[in-house]
């Protein structure tokens, strides 16, 4: 994986270097892999020094075996249930988003993604007291709709300010950006937002698929490329800062008209959990008209296809007034 | 025992060191370019960081050119994410407060969207034909160069006609029929002074017109439009009229999916960069479930994600309802218009629908809104 330079283990010195390139062995893979009494006699090496070069090349790049105990000790000391403030879709999660891993939300348009994000987003900085990272890629974020949202809350202006500033956004729309920006949040930009008060608990990503399918499709294969990159970053920052990641996904109509997730099959063993939401069906939605319906589609906890049912403008608890919700929806629409 | 531990603990922290290394396949180059790199053994940003131009590319078979650019590209990357500000949402909020909303001359409509049309948000309106997407479409042409002392924004705006359905001589009834109302609300100087530009000509040299044929010319423009955007920081609507016209006789729908939400990134990205509000109009389709029928936006599931807001125009017996389908910020609301010689209009107060929504929470922020006198005087008029 990594090229052979001078100095990266002792007796790997210049005029080595050169006459393994001579011999075609160029990164740390060619050596490993390379019969190490061939090469020996090519390069007129000793065949000792040799060995002992691969054994601190092998020694300094593999991974190492962690017993389970251990294993469990860390789970107990580092991951968090992160609540979203919403007691059906913390039913639906197995009582929240878990640290360490990345749950998607996929649904049609003003099916309630965003105003989910925004929830959990809300809940997070105000009743958590933890920063969180906001990714726009659809220019979807309304502040003004996080402000309603923490009225709800409480009528302290000043908590409602430090809470908003616990929600730090990034808005970008192309995939180069977003990977140059999940980079450089694994690579100090995390402990950089939680200077601020309270770490950073969760990454939210609204959404990954605007993003991803102006790639997919037609016969370019990058776009699969750049997919696995974003979803190696996520699951890398997930694991290792340990956050909860939560990203949204578009939906896609099968032959029969049935719904299904965006981004295709590589993509759908990339988050732990999936949630589809759905709105409710008009008959029952005329007198609760921001109910939602999730299902969950994916989890390595609960069953799978348990439906619960929630209303956008009760999601703090159930004492939001009902003029403080998101949707009316309309006999008239369709 | 302890010793074995913090070896190990060594051990991690430099395979983790290893991971934590940008891959050079996700950096933003051409595949042939990465195609080189990988070949010669560079897989991560690490390798490549102190090497010079010459070195690069004698190694690799890069021209200077490249070499240098990879270069570039991993440097930037080790800024730790600079090209990328970010900012509290407590900062957008007070973004958010200080933009103005394009007001549609309905004062219905502009409560249910908390003040007009949003500048920096992407709105479609879609609905069957001749149910007044375009008149809204020149209506809102006009209205976003309401001088900022009526409370409108003073800006100018590109209109984008792919259908040939820019009528000038309904931009002119428009026009003059915002102009009347202006010069009925003057009060103080400032908004005398105000009205000597705004007339009709000044109004009608302040639409930049552009007929795209075909979706190549329509993605072509679009292309082009960040440096018009910025030659002319002024403008603060872009109309597209309509999106779906130059798509929809399209055979490679996968083609098709993939350059519209390209295109809806892209005006994404230009709506927020430069404080533009951007609408685009899309036709409607029947979709078939079983043996029901029922008439959805054209452009299919995907596209209906590309818009922040979108509204919906259908006409109810004689009636014509305005409804908001899907707005982050809003509730979900329908409202009556009508359609006159003067543009676009609220309906009559004796003709409104019986149902009516609770409005506090909408009331509320409409009257937050500078523009508040004139969303009055409009519903007196």
């Amino acid at each position: 994986m990594v090229v052979l330079r001078e100095g990266m283990c002792p007796g790997l010195d210049e005029d080595l270097v050169r006459g393994l390139r001579a011999a075609d062995i160029k990164t740390v893979e060619d050596l490993v892999s390379s019969d190490i009494e061939e090469l020996a006699q090519k390069c007129s090496v000793s065949y000792k020094a040799l060995f002992a070069i691969r054994r601190v090349l092998l020694a300094q790049h593999t991974a190492f075996p962690v017993s389970g105990a251990d294993l469990y000790e860390e789970l107990l000391s580092s991951t968090a249930i992160v609540s979203t403030g919403n007691p059906s879709l913390d039913k639906l999660l197995d009582s929240g988003l878990y640290t360490g891993e990345i749950t998607e939300l996929s649904g049609g348009p003003g099916s309630g993604k965003s105003q989910v994000c925004f929830g959990v987003a809300v809940h997070i900085s105000y009743q958590l007291k933890q920063s969180v990272i906001y990714i726009d890629t659809t220019g979807g974020l309304t502040a003004s709709r996080l402000l309603e949202m923490l009225q709800a809350e409480t009528t302290n202006t000043e908590e409602q300010m430090e809470a908003l500033q616990r929600i730090h956004i990034f808005r970008l729309f192309d995939v180069f950006s977003l990977l140059d920006c999940l980079h450089g949040l694994c690579s100090g930009g995390l402990q950089q937002a939680s200077v601020g008060g309270g770490s950073v608990k969760a990454v939210i990503v609204d959404s990954v698929s605007a993003v991803i399918s102006t790639l997919l499709g037609g016969k370019q294969n990058e776009g699969m490329s750049l997919m696995i990159q974003v979803a190696g970053v996520l699951k890398t920052m997930a694991k290792d800062f340990n956050v909860a990641a939560l990203v949204t996904n578009h939906v896609t109509r099968g032959g029969s008209g049935e719904v299904q997730p965006g981004l295709g099959v590589s993509w759908s063993h990339i988050p732990r959990t999936r949630v589809l939401l759905e709105r409710v069906e008009k008959a029952v939605a005329v007198s609760r008209p921001g109910l939602r319906s999730a299902t969950l589609i994916k989890s390595s906890r609960q069953p799978c296809h348990i439906k619960e049912e929630f209303d956008l403008q009760w999601w703090s608890r159930s004492k939001g007034g009902p003029s403080l919700g998101k949707r009316k929806l309309d006999e008239t629409d369709s | 025992m302890l010793g074995y531990v913090s070896w190990r603990d060594v051990l991690k922290k430099l395979t983790l060191a290893v991971t934590m290394q940008r891959p050079v396949s996700s950096l933003p180059l051409s595949p042939g370019m990465k195609l080189k790199l990988v070949g010669a053994g560079f897989q991560s940003t690490a390798d490549l960081i102190l090497l010079k131009p010459l070195q690069l590319s004698k190694e690799t078979g890069l021209s200077q050119q490249e070499a240098l650019e990879v270069l570039q590209a991993v440097r930037k990357d080790g800024g730790g994410g600079e090209g990328s500000t970010s900012l509290t949402a407590l900062e957008l909020l007070q973004k958010e407060e200080e933009t103005r909303s394009i007001i549609t001359f309905s004062s219905q409509l502009d409560a249910a969207l908390g003040g007009g049309l949003p500048v920096g948000k992407t709105t479609e309106i879609c609905g069957a034909p001749g149910v007044g997407k375009t008149q809204l479409c020149l209506q809102l042409a006009v209205d976003v160069q309401v001088p900022q002392c009526f409370g409108g924004v003073g800006g100018q705006v590109i209109y984008i006609d792919t259908e040939g359905s820019f009528l000038l001589q309904r931009v002119i009834d428009v026009a003059t029929a915002a102009v009347r109302h202006c010069s009925l609300l003057v009060e103080d100087d400032e908004q005398r002074a105000a009205m000597m530009t705004f007339t009709m000509e000044t109004i009608l040299s302040n639409i930049f017109l552009v007929r795209c044929h075909d979706y190549v010319e329509l993605l072509a423009e679009l292309h082009l439009l960040p440096d018009f955007l910025s030659d002319h920081p002024r403008t603060r609507l872009l109309v597209i009229d309509s999106v779906a016209f130059p798509f929809r006789r399209f055979d490679d729908l996968s083609q098709r999916t993939r350059l519209l939400q390209g295109l809806a990134q892209q005006l994404v990205a230009m709506a927020t960069r430069h404080q533009v509000a951007v609408v685009i109009t899309n036709q409607m389709t029947t979709r078939l479930q079983g043996n029901q029928s029922q008439l959805v936006p054209a452009l299919g599931e995907g596209w209906g994600h590309a818009p922040t807001i979108r509204l919906l125009l259908q006409w109810a017996g004689s009636r014509r309802l305005a409804s908001i389908f899907k707005s982050p910020g809003n509730v979900d609301a329908t409202v009556q218009y009508r359609i006159t010689s003067d543009g676009f209009r609220d309906a009559d107060q004796s003709e409104q629908p019986q149902r009516k929504r609770p409005r506090t929470q909408t009331d509320q922020s409409a009257s937050s809104q500078p523009d508040r006198r004139l969303l009055r005087c409009l519903s007196d008029v």
